[in-house]
């Protein structure tokens, strides 16, 4: 919370109102998380997508996939053995849905896991949007974008 | 489960033609014949919050290989060895299960609830409830339904593709289930994109197909199939889990 102090000024209103923005911009809905690479910590980027989409108002149907399309986006990352490193997972609530991008940092040589067409087919019918990349420095990448398409949020 | 006297005749003369011509046709009339016994051994397990359906497969996997493996020479009834084999299968199956099997039980048992109460709140709503409205129902906190969906769908990457047999073979789960169902159209497209998918029970495959070809929800694919959504849910993640280990090793 900022201060609400006493000080009017027109200066300090200003100065408080750039901070407000400031910090509004800072507190959107954003969480990052970073797990080893391996399979076992992958849950934690699936429960932490659903509750982002819980707290959108999103249907089990809606949180069903996006915990399928994460999975399917980390195991081209990572695949099922896992890799040495970390992946880094950055959740981004957008209007009326949730935007989740994941980058793999890894140590080892291990071999990447190139989006089948069947995993595409799977993709599309999961998410609205989603793309594979790299992320400028050559990690590997992903990020997906899930609308809710459901009744409307009456979450918090 | 027990035959009458000449039904258990029968049956041990039908083993003793198999372990000489290996005849397709009799292996599967074999598997046909015990499959209560898979089931019923299945149930013993089904108190540990995993779904019964799910062991009846684990259960099935350790009666083909007792099929297969069973040597009528050796004096022993077949129930007895097959018993043997079906514990163990199911035994690995729990030990393979890894986080899942350690969840609490209150979340376990939590799941299951899970599984009635999307089913009422579907119907009631005409829509599939929200995470919230689930948790209300339920009297939990929505964290505490989200662990439980975690929890009953915790499956590792590779508990089901991982050789089963653990001794002698390599053949996972998935190469052993199933064909092709030739009735289903569009069958060449989607074994064109993931000739793999031939390797999924029939009724995996038609799961996958509605989801994701056909373009149904996960409630509606449950609804169609007379099955849980929970279920659907359960048999999509796996399905997936299966094919991209399948990819990755082929």
């Amino acid at each position: 919370m900022l201060p609400a102090g006493p000080d009017v000024a027109s200066g300090s209103v200003r100065t408080v109102e750039r901070e407000r923005e400031r910090l509004r911009v800072n507190n959107e809905d954003e969480v990052r998380l970073v797990v080893p690479a391996t399979p076992e910590f992958l849950r934690l980027a699936r429960v932490t997508a659903s509750g982002l989409a819980s707290r959108l108002g999103f249907s089990f149907d809606e949180v069903e996939d996006l915990r399928l399309a994460i999975d399917e986006l980390c195991f081209m990352l990572i695949g099922s053995k896992g890799r040495a490193g970390t992946v880094h997972l950055r959740y981004a609530t957008v209007s009326g849905g949730l935007e989740v991008a994941g980058v793999g940092s890894f140590t080892d040589d291990g071999i990447r896991h190139p989006l089948t067409p069947f995993s595409e087919q799977i993709l599309s019918a999961l998410v609205d949007e989603y793309s594979v990349d790299d992320d400028g420095e050559g990690r590997p990448g992903f990020r997906l974008r899930k609308q809710r398409h459901g009744k409307p949020a009456s979450a918090s | 489960m027990s035959f009458d006297p000449v039904r258990r005749t029968e049956l041990r003369a039908m083993f003793v033609d198999f372990a000489q011509t290996r005849d397709g046709a009799l292996r599967h009339e074999l598997i046909e014949a015990h499959l209560g016994l898979a089931e019923y051994l299945a149930r013993r397990f089904s108190n540990r919050g995993e779904p019964l359906d799910d062991l009846v497969q684990v259960a099935s996997v350790g009666l083909l290989k007792a099929v297969d493996r069973f040597d009528p020479e050796r004096g022993i009834e077949f129930s007895t060895y097959a018993t043997h084999t079906v514990v163990g299968e199911l035994k690995r199956h729990f030990r393979d299960k890894g986080w899942a099997v350690r969840a609490p039980r209150r979340l376990q048992e939590l799941y299951l609830r899970l599984g009635k109460i999307i089913s009422t709140l579907s119907q009631e709503l005409g829509r599939s409830p929200t995470i919230q409205e689930m948790a209300t129902e339920a009297e939990v906190s929505e964290e505490e339904v989200l662990e439980a969906l975690e929890a009953g769908q915790a499956y590792r990457f590779a508990s089901i593709d991982a050789p089963s047999g653990g001794d002698d073979d390599g053949d996972s789960l998935g190469s052993r289930l199933g064909a092709v169902d030739p009735q289903m159209a569009g069958a060449e497209h989607r074994v064109a994109l993931s000739p793999l998918l031939a390797t999924l029970p029939p009724r995996e495959q038609t799961i996958l197909h509605l989801r994701f070809f056909e373009g149904l929800t996960q409630s509606e694919i449950a609804n169609r199939l007379g099955i849980s959504q929970m279920h659907v849910s359960r048999l999509l993640a796996r399905s997936l889990a299966q094919l991209r280990n399948a990819a990755e090793t082929a």
